[in-house]
Order: C-alpha cells, then structure tokens, then sequence
C-alpha cells in the first residue's frame, strides 16, 4: 500500500496537467461516441461496460508501469524480443481466428490480440538496441541490424496475416533509427525502396479501376501493363538507366564527379522495390489494394472499395458546425456509416457532435502527443527518450493515419483511433504504453 | 544528471531532430484541422444534402398530365394506366441480382439488361420495365420471393386519339434522362420525369405537368423502412384547348397521304384570328408507338422523314404562288397598269439564256390579271426585271418572308430571301439579271415554309391585316374549369397598299379559279380565290403548290398546301386544297368536270 501511495504521491507530484486533461478528455468523447453509435443495438450498454473493463485493468497496468522504473528494461532487450517473438508465434500456433486473421486468443469473457502489446515491447526492444550502439548508428551494419529486428516481428505478424497492424513498425523503426543519428540515405534508400515495393502494384489497381481512363491514355495503359508485360517493364528500366547515366555524365561535364556507388545503388534500390512489388501484390488480396488507393478517388467504386469512404466523408461533413446532436445523427443511427463503433468512431463525433467537438478532438489528440514528444525530450536518459520518442510516433501514426482515412486523405488501412476507438486489446496496450510514459517522465530529475 | 547535461553533443543533434519531428506533427495535425473545416463548414450544406437524399426514399406517385382537346371539345390527348416493374434498393444492394434479373427477364421474354443499365443510378430506384400487362403483373407477384427488391407499380400513360394525324401538333413526351438534368433550369424537375419533347407538349409543357405526389420514408442503410412522412396527393395539369378541327385535320391528312407522292403538308388558317385550323405534315408517325425503342428507330429510318414538321421546318421554293409578291410590288412600286397586253412566246431570251415559261407553246397575248390566272411566267419575268431585285426583296420581306411567324410550338424555321449581297458574300458572284427573272417566279435562293404561306395568304385575303398564327386558344384549371390562360389575337403590323392594288390581286385570285391553273377548287356556292405553284426542284420532281382562301368576297379561312415532288400544282395540290374547304365549309358537291372547265357556264 505505502508503494502504491508513493507512486500515486509522484505522479501527482510530477503530473503533466495538458497530459492528462487531453487524455481524458479522449477517453470521454470516445465513451460518448460509442455508446451513442450503439444506441440502436438490443444490447446498448454492452460494448461500453466491455470498453470501461478494458481501461480499467488498463488504468491498473498503467499504474503499474508508471511506477516500475523503465530502466530496467534496457538490460533486457534480448529477453523481452525473444518473450514477444515467443508470444506471437503461440498465436499462429494456439490463437483462433477472426475475420481471416489467426491473431487472437480466446480467453473467457474476452479475447485478447497479442500483437498490440508486442508492438509495445517492440518499441522497447529497439529503443535498447540503438541506445546500445548509439555511437555506430551510422555504419550500415546496424542500421540493417536495426531493420531487421522489426523484420521478425513483421514476418510473424504476416503469416496471421494481419497487414493493418504491421503498419506502424515501418515508421516507428525509421524514427527512431533518424532521432538517434542514422545516415540519411540509408533512411531514405529504405523509404524509396518500400514505396516503389507498395505503390506499384496500388497504382496499377487504381487505374485499372478507371478503364475509361485507360482507354484515353495510351502512355497510361503502357504503364499500367508494365508490372505483367516483361516487355514494357524492360523498357521502363532501360529508360531510367538510361537517365541516370545521362545525368551522371552531364554532371561530369559540369565538372561534378560522384562516385560510381551512389547511381549503381539507386538502381539496386528502384530494381528490388520493382521486384518486392511483385511480392506486395501477390500477398495482398484485390479487395485490400482497392481499399489502399480507392481514396484517391472514392468514386471509381462507390458500391465496393469506396462505400466506406464516401460515407464516412457524407457523415463528417453532414453534421455541420453544430452537428445532429449525440443518438440522433442520421448516417451513424441509420447504419450508413460502416465499422461506426471501430475504425470510423471519429466519423460519429463529426456528425452528432459537429465541427466545434471534433475540432476538438483534433487539438487535445495533437496535444497529447505534443506532451509525449516533451517527455521524449525532457527524459533522464537515452533510452528513454528513445522509448518515449517510439511511443509518441506510434501515437501520431496511429491517428493521422485514422483521421487522415475517415476524412477520405488516406487510404483505408483499418487502423483504429487509439484510446477513442473501440477494442479491449488496443485499449489495453494504449494504456500501457501511457504507464511506461508516465514512468520516464516522473523519473526524470533523478 | 540527465543525458541533456552529460552528453550534450548527443542531446542537441537529439533535440534538432526532434523538432523536424514536431513540425512535421503539426503540419500533418493542421492538414487534417483544414480538412476537417472545408468538410464541414464550407461543405457541410452539399454533405447534409446528400446525407439527407440517401435516408429519405420518395415513393412517387406521378400526377396525370392535362388532357388536351380540340376546338369542338374533342379529346385529343388523354392518360391510361401503365404498370411499371421497379427495383428499391436495398440491403447495400444497389442493383437487382442476376437470378432476379434472369427471372424477369423470362416473365416478361425479352431481356432487361440494357434497360438497368440505361437507368442505374447511385442508391435510386431502377426502372426495369414499362407497359406490363396485366398477367406479367401476377406472375411478377407470384415469383415475389425470387425477385427481392422487384415492385410492380401504377403509372400514368399519354393516349392520343387520332394519332398519326395530329403528331406534329401534339408532340411526344418521354422521360427526363440523368445525363440532361445539370442543362435544365427548372430545379423541380428531376430524372425519370415525364417532359414534353416537341409540339405542344413541350412548348406548352409547364401547364401541362402536373404536381407529382406520393409519399416519402425514411429507410436505413440497408433500406428498411423506418417511419413513414406524410402522403400527398398528385396533381393533375392543365387541360389545353386547341384552335384545331380533327376532322378537318384528317380530311387533310387523308387528301395529302392520297396524293402523286404522298409528301407533303397543309396549313390552314383562320383569317380573322390566326387561328390553325389545320396543321398537317404527311408522311406521320404515331406518337402511341413512339415510346418503344423498336418502332422510334424504324421511324428514323424511313427515307420520307416522318419526324419532319414540314409545316414549319421544311423550306421550299415558293415558286409560282410568289407571283403574289410580284404582283403587288408592280402595281404598288411601278403603278403598272394590269391591263397592259404582253405577248407570251413560250420563253424569254435575256443575255444568252432561255427562260421558259409554264406553256411550252405560250400564252400568246394576255393582260396581267390573266397571266396570274394561267400563271404566265414570261410576263412575270418582265415586270421582275422592271422591278429590280431590291424592290421584289423588299416586298418579300414586307410580307414576313425570312422571318419565323412565331407560332406557338418550337423549331420553326425561318426562311430566306436572298439579296446581291448574300450570293456576292456566298457564293463569290455579282448578282445577275437572271437571277432577278428566276425570283420574280419564286425560284432561285428563296425558301419559304408552308406555314408562311398561309400566313401569307391570310394576310392577302385581309387586305394587309394579318395575326401571329396559334395552336393553343385556351388552358383551364382541370379540377376547377377556370380559365388560367386565354389566346389574344396577336395583330401584325398592318401592310397598307393601294385599294386598287388588292382589288386587282383578288380579281386575279378569283380568276385562277374561275378558268386558270386553281380551277379544281372551284365550287357552285362559294367563290375560291387561289394561286397554284410548280416549285422546280433541283433534288428532283418539282414540288406542287398551291395557297387559297375562301369564300373569295368575305374571307375565312386561308391555306397552303404543298406536295413534295408531287408534280403539277394545279392537278396535285389542288384537290388536296378543295378537300380542306368541303370540309370545313361543310360543302356537299361532287366533282363535275364540265362545271370546272365553265362548259356549262359559257364562258371561255
């Protein structure tokens, strides 16, 4: 009891008062959006009393973490790894399947996804990694290093397969691996190389959703065949080879010599981002590569891949300064708007609490990782900074990545607002990554 | 103590990066705030407004157009009930299934593919099939499991009574398409709406149309019935009384359709009113079949053009029956005295050219008067040159030549009368004395229509006093009676010539009748003053013409018949004319030939 008192006393103490207001004030208007949004159903309590379950065990492991001292967990970075590569493949082994994806366990009265908290220990695990080579950061070796220990967890994590949830590694990993130093044109050969390897093949299925398009544009159509036609893929690379080397010798002729290595790696790059591109396609099915560019442009397929758009925008934008009021917008009451309680929980504020709440939201959302952003620079160590940066980033995907989606910016990926959207297991691990921040910030004048 | 202070090197190349994060945190957080604004507050109107489309589904019931009658009362135009198969979306369905689809298409035996696929619109209702009869009605609600989201509905049917020969006049209706609702003003309208095409339909649509009622509901996501908005009832339109006789139409009709060619059209117009009397374009359609695909495209095809209105957009030569013109222009401009004897040889040599004249052998010596009656073309010719061009022109026009009678229904052409300037501008030529000769006949680049002839005619019949022609005489309130629109005679400036003038035009008139080129109109109790035109046509045979009125000494009624490439005005346009003024007049009297050729009078 006296240690919990002292935690309390601490935190208290050393409480970062924005902190705490943005992140209540998101728990809240997260309640209030999902019980409204399931007002309709023969149960309507039911998601909410399951939701208050998860932030409360949350809230104690928040506590929890908050008064372990994060430091700890430096020196065991190999250990929690080999813990969370060891808890993802028992889910491939033991887990049950939902919607397609063998990612959960079963345990009585709820079911729990293990890759929301290995998303966490990941953070961790490469926060100790890079603080231990913090001054090699820019040799290849590490960097590569670095990459790959996120690469298991993804390569377990796709043989769920879950793609949604693999989605924030990539920027997690690049930002930490560029706060802590690395080379920047290693950062920017992995960008390169994974958007060549991912927009290939979802530009190829955007186009070929707009034969008309097609029909009016034969550059458009040549390109478009690339990625199946041998032929025209030839001569696309034989043309940016040839590019390359004219402008290489322009330069030499401008009397701007470079070396040999950087045009020869370039091509490298743009080759195996070509060849992944295969890879990419194959491992996504046709719905999901709709679903990633149909935002582009949502009325190509406004019956499939882009209903969910189009009515997410409908209900945001219908809901006007001053919104429908709670339990009485049309599109969320009526069933118009899809995954309502889930991933589009922000298109419910939008409309029946209108532009002054969600308006809101936005702020106390960018307050909120504004305030963990302080604490990554305000830590009392590397590591923690490096940790607290890990979790503000996966933060800050996570919502510009959802809000950017339900507002028809960005493609649908199925990422869920964190801490607003429903879900026990994303509820839980939020809470948990809140705890280890809370941790690093009231330990960080001693 | 903290890294900041041990390790500052490390710390602030730490905190600069940190920052680029922070700004590209808020750039992303300011995107989305911008995004947020545009959606709801600059956009928020268009957003409630579809939101607001797609949760209310109206169940239109489509008011009844107004009825239409002739003069005598008759009705014209009336509605039936058609029963109509119509898929609601539901369930996220936004289409009927393919089994649904095989299913009905083998109810009704013809394949409804194209139909959905014309129709199909975002989240609306489809329609599937039209006109069914009353056992595809029973079979369609016997297989009502098969066919989820299929209702069988009421719709009102346009039914026009005699309607092939009052097409032109009436005019088809058919359904508003999506791709023309952003070209139309009318923001009531919308698709799938019944709009009049041509004719009266159209230009008289907005009485026509009545108010569509129905009831509106409101359905959820997957288009299930919430609650139900009140029901209002529909509306009929106004009921339009029409100027037109449809026996005098069908008299018309049947004479043009039993003429050399069966081409043609007649106009007939009442003198004191500009009233139309008669408005016939022959070959028609009927505007009953108009509505299936099938018979609209094998109307289309036919050589003989029968969506063509050749009252008002069918140009042609006026040729002989322009003499009229040429008249007037020489006693008015030339004081030429009508009794001047010239003599007719058969053709007139100006220049090195030859113009012949309507008899080969010639008309040998005739005064003025009898050169209209028999139509001599040498001794127009000679007034012609006398003339000028400028003056014939400017009588032309005097008498609306080139200019649209502004009728009440649309596309009405207007004409031409050409002048040195045009064909220098045209054509790269002066203007030359032939081409005077050949317009005081009525041929060269002159093209009339037939409705400005009769318009023409009536204005001569009047002595100067002439009306704006009209289809419409009056529009009343179907449920109450009440006149909400009343024709007023709309009087045309008045063409003020000598008395003499038109004494010596009506004698001529009367005397193509009494024993010229008119004489098959000719007729015991009434006196006929007319003027027949053979149009060379450069296309082919020449056109027959003829423009009359009647009775001669207290006009009423004034026509103009046309035969396309149908000969000799005289013998072809002629009897079509005697069969309009039998009829109207109420004339019992047989063809006599004798009496035609004034054997029995004496005279000649």
């Amino acid at each position: 009891m006296a240690y919990i008192r002292l935690i309390f006393s601490k935190i208290i103490k050393n409480i970062d008062i924005t902190f705490f207001i943005s992140l209540l004030y998101l728990l809240f208007i997260g309640f209030v959006a999902i019980y409204s949004a399931s007002s309709n159903l023969d149960n309507p309590t039911k998601h909410i009393t399951t939701q208050f379950i998860a932030l409360s065990i949350g809230a104690a492991g928040m506590l929890f973490l908050a008064g372990f001292n994060y430091q700890y967990y430096k020196h065991f970075g190999k250990i929690i790894y080999i813990l969370s590569c060891l808890l993802l493949i028992s889910v491939l082994l033991f887990g049950t399947q939902h919607k397609g994806t063998k990612g959960w366990f079963d345990l009585p009265y709820f079911s729990f996804q293990p890759v929301e908290v290995t998303k966490i220990m990941l953070i961790i695990v490469l926060a100790a990694f890079i603080d231990k080579h913090w001054n090699e950061i820019s040799k290849l070796s590490i960097f590569v290093k670095t990459l790959c220990i996120t690469l298991g967890h993804f390569i377990l994590i796709m043989l769920q397969p879950d793609f949604s949830s693999t989605l924030s590694y990539f920027p997690v990993t690049l930002v930490l691996l560029y706060v802590a130093g690395a080379r920047l044109t290693h950062i920017f050969a992995v960008v390169l190389y994974g958007s060549l390897a991912v927009l290939i093949p979802l530009l190829v299925t955007f186009f070929k959703l707009q034969p008309k398009l097609l029909e009016s544009s034969k550059v458009l159509t040549f390109f478009v065949t690339a990625p199946s036609n041998w032929h025209n893929a030839a001569i696309i690379l034989g043309s940016i080879i040839l590019i390359i080397f004219l402008i290489k010798w322009f330069l030499s002729k401008l009397r701007i010599s470079i070396s040999w290595a950087y045009p020869i790696i370039f091509l490298a790059i743009v080759l195996a981002g070509s060849f992944s591109s295969i890879v990419v396609n194959k491992s996504l099915k046709e719905y999901q590569r709709k679903r990633l560019i149909v935002f582009l442009k949502p009325e190509i397929d406004s019956r499939g891949a882009g209903y969910n758009i189009i009515q997410s925008k409908i209900t945001i934008g219908s809901g006007k300064f001053s919104g429908k009021k709670f339990f009485k917008g049309t599109q969320t009451q009526l069933g118009f708007l899809p995954e309502q309680r889930t991933d589009f929980v922000f298109s419910v504020i939008g409309e029946e609490g209108g532009y002054f709440l969600a308006q809101l939201t936005i702020l106390f959302y960018f307050l909120f990782i504004w305030r963990a952003l302080v604490v990554a620079k305000q830590a009392r160590d590397r590591f923690g900074s490096l940790v607290a940066m890990g979790i503000a980033t996966m933060f800050a995907f996570y919502a510009i990545i959802n809000l950017g989606m339900v507002m028809g910016l960005m493609p649908v990926t199925g990422l869920p607002l964190l801490l607003l959207s429903y879900g026990g297991s994303s509820m839980l691990s939020s809470m948990f990554a809140i705890g280890i921040l809370i941790s690093i910030h009231i330990r960080r004048f001693y | 103590m903290s890294w900041s202070t041990d390790n500052r090197f490390a710390y602030n190349l730490f905190v600069e990066k940190h920052k680029v994060i922070l700004i590209i945190l808020i750039f992303c957080f300011a995107v989305l705030s911008m995004k947020l604004f545009y959606m709801q507050i600059i956009k928020g109107n268009y957003y409630k407004k579809i939101s607001e489309q797609q949760r209310i589904n109206t169940a239109h019931e489509r008011a009844f157009r107004g009825l239409i009658y002739d003069t005598n009362e008759k009705i014209l135009v009336n509605n039936v009930t058609n029963y109509v198969a119509l898929f609601y979306p539901f369930e996220q369905q936004y289409e009927p299934t393919e089994e649904s689809i095989e299913k009905l298409s083998k109810i009704l035996q013809k394949d409804i593919k194209p139909y959905i696929e014309k129709s199909w619109r975002y989240g609306r209702v489809i329609k599937l099939a039209e006109n069914l009869t009353i056992n595809e009605v029973f079979k369609i609600q016997e297989n009502k499991l098969f066919l989820p989201g299929i209702t069988v509905v009421k719709e009102p049917k346009r039914i026009c009574h005699d309607s092939i020969e009052n097409a032109h006049i009436i005019g088809y209706v058919n359904e508003l398409r999506a791709e023309e609702i952003d070209n139309i003003d009318n923001t009531e309208l919308k698709v799938g709406d019944i709009i009049g095409r041509c004719g009266i339909e159209q230009s008289y649509d907005k009485y026509l149309r009545g108010k569509d009622g129905g009831f509106s509901f409101e359905v959820n996501a997957r288009g299930k019935h919430q609650k139900t908005f009140d029901y209002e009832s529909p509306i009929i339109g106004n009921s339009l009384y029409l100027t037109i006789d449809t026996e005098l139409q069908k008299t018309a009709y049947q004479a043009l359709k039993n003429s050399s060619s069966g081409k043609g059209a007649a106009v007939a117009i009442d003198v004191k009113t500009g009233a139309i009397k008669a408005f016939v374009s022959c070959p028609s359609y009927d505007l009953n079949k108009v509505s299936s695909a099938k018979d609209y495209k094998r109307y289309l095809r036919n050589k003989n053009l029968p969506f063509f209105n050749r009252c008002i957009q069918a140009l042609y030569p006026p040729g002989s029956t322009f003499k009229i013109v040429t008249f007037i222009a020489a006693l008015e401009h030339l004081h030429f005295d009508p009794y001047t004897i010239e003599n007719c040889t058969g053709k007139f040599e100006l220049g090195d050219r030859f113009y012949v004249c309507s008899s080969r052998a010639g008309h040998k010596k005739l005064n003025l008067i009898s050169a209209m009656a028999y139509s001599c073309n040498v001794y127009f010719y000679i007034l012609g040159l006398d003339l000028g061009v400028r003056v014939i022109d400017a009588y032309a026009k005097m008498f609306r030549l080139g200019e649209k009678t502004g009728i009440d229904i649309s596309s009405e052409k207007k004409g031409f009368v050409p002048t040195p300037e045009w064909k220098k501008a045209k054509m790269k030529m002066p203007w030359l004395k032939g081409d005077t000769v050949i317009l005081s006949i009525g041929q060269g680049a002159l093209w009339v229509t037939p409705l400005q002839m009769a318009n023409l005619m009536a204005t001569v019949a009047n002595k100067g006093v002439s009306y704006k022609p009209y289809l419409v005489e009056e529009i009343k309130d179907s449920n109450t009676k009440e006149t909400v629109y009343k024709h007023e005679p709309a009087e045309n400036e008045k063409i003020e010539l000598e008395p003499y003038t038109w004494k010596q035009l009506h004698k001529a008139l009367k005397a193509a009748v009494e024993y010229g080129t008119a004489k098959r109109t000719k007729f015991k109790t009434m006196t006929v003053a007319a003027k027949t035109g053979t149009a060379e046509n450069p296309q082919g045979d020449d056109h027959a013409w003829v423009v009359a009125y009647a009775p001669a000494d207290n006009p009423k009624l004034a026509l103009a018949v046309i035969v396309e490439n149908g000969g000799y005005g005289g013998s072809v346009s002629v009897p079509v004319a005697r069969e309009i003024f039998k009829k109207y007049f109420n004339i019992n009297e047989e063809y006599d030939e004798d009496f035609i050729n004034g054997i029995k009078n004496g005279i000649h």
